[in-house]
């Protein structure tokens, strides 16, 4: 934050512990998805129950978040940015605490599957996953810069990551029509992948709320778009 | 639609410049708040809208104040009905030293706005009520106003302000002496008189200013710094000055 210090110093401290548990639990669900990408790719099932216990930190975190920014408007009446910085990190905790928990859910998938899984797919899943990943580090980092406009970059990805979705979706029924015993993983499969893609939405919010905090405005416009997902039409 | 429209105004106290060339537009019926730390001048540019100013001898005001696109400033300017269609509401309370009932009636009274003791009591009563204070004192009417609390005596001067249907209402911090209550039901009050009302108000509470106000000017050392919609300057004021003094980070 590059304003000067508040003449309370106490109101300061608190605005300063807000932040740092943002920062805190963003780096906790950054963890959290590259363990589960780790765990789902590698067969790793020691990892997969690491996730799955690690989402209860991320949970508190969020109760921790919402108590702080609570006590701020009630006893501080936080006004323009102060105000942005506090609305924000309730918006910022709410979609982490989603991530932290699709994160969890792939982890839980990742327990249940059996079969050693075909290249092809395994590729595709890290193609989508990297990406995912790649993104959520960039919001971190443009709420640590206050950047908006990395803010913008992250949000004009999104549509990359609809591709690489759609892609890893087709290896899924390729998976999927090979083998009737497949039906079972396949299925995992099909909700793993577009947990991440629900992943990169959640971060491209976090995206749109950091360019709110730092321009006091919001960012115009549809949100840029891929080819439409074939299997599920939730969009 | 504009009611006022303040431009180059410079107000000198001596030789000590205390307004530098403030340029400010204030919208009919809507509320207008001054903010800024003390000193900064939000009381004298107050009193150049109703040329309170003049009283004050070593004081002079350079620069135009159009009021229905009249310039005030003008010699041809008749101060008394000037001061009848701006009212104004002190920092201090001020009420006359008369019964409260008097200090209520004495303004009707010289505008000849009622014709008989009945319309007179309904103008004292209505007033009361809209500034929060008849239950108060509906049983002490001819009790001396000095003899109410703080509070009830700012209330008073704003039931005085309010008796004679002013055009424009100017307060001066009119709640610095309020308890949370009744600074609710001024905050009401105001927002009820807006509609036949043009309303400033220079007030500490930032709080305060973003709950009444409509507009915000944001003065610093003489100068308006900025001035917008008070939604803009409290959620995203352009100057870093705005910015400090209402996040309370005024070094
Ligand atoms: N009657 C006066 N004689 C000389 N200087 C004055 C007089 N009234 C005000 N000033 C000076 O003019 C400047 C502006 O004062 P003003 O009262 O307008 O400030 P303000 O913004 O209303 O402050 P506050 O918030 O403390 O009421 C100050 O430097 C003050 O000392
Ligand atoms: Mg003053």
């Amino acid at each position: 934050m590059g304003e000067a210090p508040h003449t309370v110093k106490s109101y300061e401290e608190e605005l300063k512990n807000l932040n740092a548990n943002i920062i805190k639990m963003g780096s906790a669900c950054e963890d959290s998805l590259g363990k589960a990408i780790q765990a789902i790719t590698t067969r790793n099932s020691d990892i997969a129950e690491t996730v799955i216990r690690d989402d209860e930190k991320i949970d508190k975190f969020e109760t921790l978040v919402e108590q702080q920014v609570v006590n701020l408007i009630a006893l501080r009446q936080p006004m323009a940015i102060d105000l942005r910085e506090t609305v924000t990190a309730l918006k910022m905790s709410s979609d982490l605490e989603r991530i932290g928990d699709l994160a969890k859910n792939i982890s839980k998938r990742t327990l249940l599957l059996n079969e050693n899984l075909p290249k092809n797919l395994v590729d595709a899943l890290n193609r989508v996953s990297t990406s995912v990943q790649k993104q959520l580090k960039s919001t971190l980092d443009a709420y640590l810069e206050r950047s908006a406009s990395m803010a913008v970059n992250v949000w004009e990805s999104d549509e990359q990551i609809d591709d690489l979705t759609n892609l890893c979706m087709q290896e899924v029924i390729k998976y999927l029509k090979e083998d009737e015993k497949n039906l079972d993983d396949g299925t995992h499969l099909l909700f793993v992948t577009k947990n991440i893609e629900r992943i990169g939405d959640h971060t491209t919010n976090v995206a749109e709320q950091i360019y709110y905090l730092v321009k006091g405005e919001y960012l115009e416009g549809e949100r840029p778009k891929g080819t439409e997902p074939i299997v599920t039409g939730e969009k | 639609m504009i009611k006022i429209k303040a431009k180059n105004v410079d107000v000198f106290y001596g030789k000590k410049q205390a307004l530098y060339n403030i340029g400010l537009d204030i919208e009919e019926n809507q509320v207008t708040a001054l903010i800024g730390p003390s000193g900064c001048g939000k009381s004298t540019f107050l009193r150049c809208l109703n040329r309170m100013n003049d009283v004050i001898d070593i004081c002079s005001v350079k620069g135009e104040i159009l009021i229905n696109d009249f310039n005030i400033n003008d010699k041809s300017c008749d101060v008394v009905r000037l001061r009848e269609k701006i009212g104004m509401v002190f920092q201090k309370p001020n009420p006359f030293p008369k019964t409260v009932y008097e200090n209520i009636s004495y303004g009707p009274t010289i505008h000849g706005m009622a014709q008989s003791k009945q319309e007179m009591d309904e103008i004292v009563e209505t007033s009361l009520k809209k500034a929060a204070l008849w239950e108060e004192v509906k049983d002490r009417l001819h009790e001396p106003g000095t003899g109410l609390s703080g509070g009830q005596q700012q209330r008073l001067c704003i039931a005085r302000a309010i008796s004679v249907r002013p055009e424009v209402i100017l307060m001066d911090e009119p709640c610095s002496a309020l308890d949370p209550i009744a600074t609710a039901q001024i905050e009401e009050l105001i927002d009820e008189l807006k509609k036949e009302h043009t309303i400033i108000i220079v007030t500490h509470s930032m709080a305060q200013a973003a709950r009444v106000s409509q507009n915000t000017g944001f003065f610093h050392l003489g100068h308006l710094i900025e001035h917008g919609s008070t939604d803009k300057i409290f959620k995203n004021p352009d100057n870093t000055k705005t910015q400090d003094y209402i996040t309370g980070r005024f070094g």
